[in-house]
């Protein structure tokens, strides 16, 4: 599910990004784990509520948290092979 | 708040990371004023890119107050100019570019030692956000590094007005990184940051190289501790009021949404 949403100034998944640290689901609440690229990210706000919105549209998910991590801090090394693809069709080296 | 204690004082360590975060905050709000105005439309990049890890990093430091029972909001859009902890240094405007660099070169490198020293130390928060800060630190050091000797080889007014800004920017900068006081000295009990003279002694040996260019002995600058405020972690004086206004987001407070 959440390989549909992207970030917003690439159009790349999140999860190619590397920006999903952890997920877990259990009677009905999500819970995610996530970085950002940057410390102001100006996206911060926009992929949260992006992620909210695709989770709660599987009819047995009702709640959906997310945690804001920095440990390990992001790096280009959590691009996976297909998110590097996808950059370098944009142009952008990783 | 002037001098004293209050009993709405934060305790000591809720008032050191309200310290790098308001310094933070208020540096931010100093390189965003270059955005236009720097020499070159790059460098004016450079500075919005810079000021944008500022405001990051004191957005995640004043988050940390929550464990300290603080509102964030409250910390981040309330507070009067006279209860800001940032640098002395940063409490006027940077009059010029030269002015930009010296404050990368001393008080941004000063907030990057203090924020080692923090992660270094018990507190598991800061030791889990602060790597992240710290690796987009390395970009605003190099670049001031470059630009300062840049202006310092090229002599003339620039290095001049370098000379004159960094040595108006070190002896307040200094007291402000490492207090000689005894809510610092709690800290250093506890296991929570470096001592004093550690910090000191990271911050010589990280800034000597780019003080003898303007022939400075870092380790020989004394602090300026005159009229220092133990409760606000600081000297006299207060961020200018314009620099608060905008820092606390006052003519959009009616626009902020949730």
């Amino acid at each position: 599910m959440l390989t549909e949403v992207l970030d917003p100034e690439l159009s790349i998944s999140i999860m190619d990004l590397g920006l999903v640290y952890g997920t877990a689901i259990s009677e009905g609440n999500a819970r995610i784990e996530l970085t950002f690229t940057a410390t102001a990210c100006p996206c911060m706000d926009f992929i949260k509520e992006d992620i909210r919105d695709r989770l709660l549209r599987e009819s047995w998910i009702q709640k959906v948290h997310i945690e804001e991590v920095w440990d390990p801090p992001w790096t280009t090394d959590r691009i996976t092979p297909a998110g590097r693809q996808a950059l370098k069709k944009l142009g952008v080296g990783a | 708040m002037t001098g004293g204690k209050h009993s709405s004082d934060p305790p000591p360590f809720a008032r050191h990371i309200l310290s790098l975060a308001d310094t933070k905050r208020i540096l931010g709000i100093r390189y965003s004023d270059w955005l236009l105005g720097a020499p070159s439309i790059e460098t004016g990049i450079a500075a919005s890119a810079m000021a944008q890890d500022e405001w990051g990093h004191a957005r995640l430091l004043y988050s940390m107050l929550k464990d300290f029972g603080f509102d964030p909001f409250e910390v981040e859009h309330e507070r009067p100019a006279a209860r800001y902890y940032s640098a002395p240094a940063l409490d006027e405007p940077l009059e010029d570019w030269a002015g930009v660099v010296a404050a990368v070169a001393v008080v941004d490198r000063a907030l990057e030692v203090a924020l080692e020293s923090l992660s270094s130390g018990s507190f598991e928060l800061a030791q889990s956000r602060i790597p992240k800060m710290l690796a987009e630190e390395e970009f605003h050091r190099s670049f001031g590094d470059a630009w300062f000797r840049r202006l310092s080889d090229a002599g003339g007014e620039g290095r001049k007005r370098l000379e004159s800004h960094v040595g108006a920017m070190l002896p307040s900068t200094l007291a402000w990184l490492a207090p000689e006081d005894g809510a610092y000295a709690e800290l250093v009990s506890e296991g929570l940051v470096r001592s004093a003279a550690e910090v000191r002694d990271r911050f010589d040996q990280g800034f000597a190289h780019l003080a003898g260019a303007i022939d400075i002995e870092a380790a020989a600058v004394e602090p300026d501790r005159s009229g220092w405020d133990e409760m606000r972690r600081r000297g006299p004086g207060a961020p200018a009021e314009e620099a608060v206004e905008r820092a606390r987001g006052d003519r959009n407070r009616a626009l902020f949404v949730e």
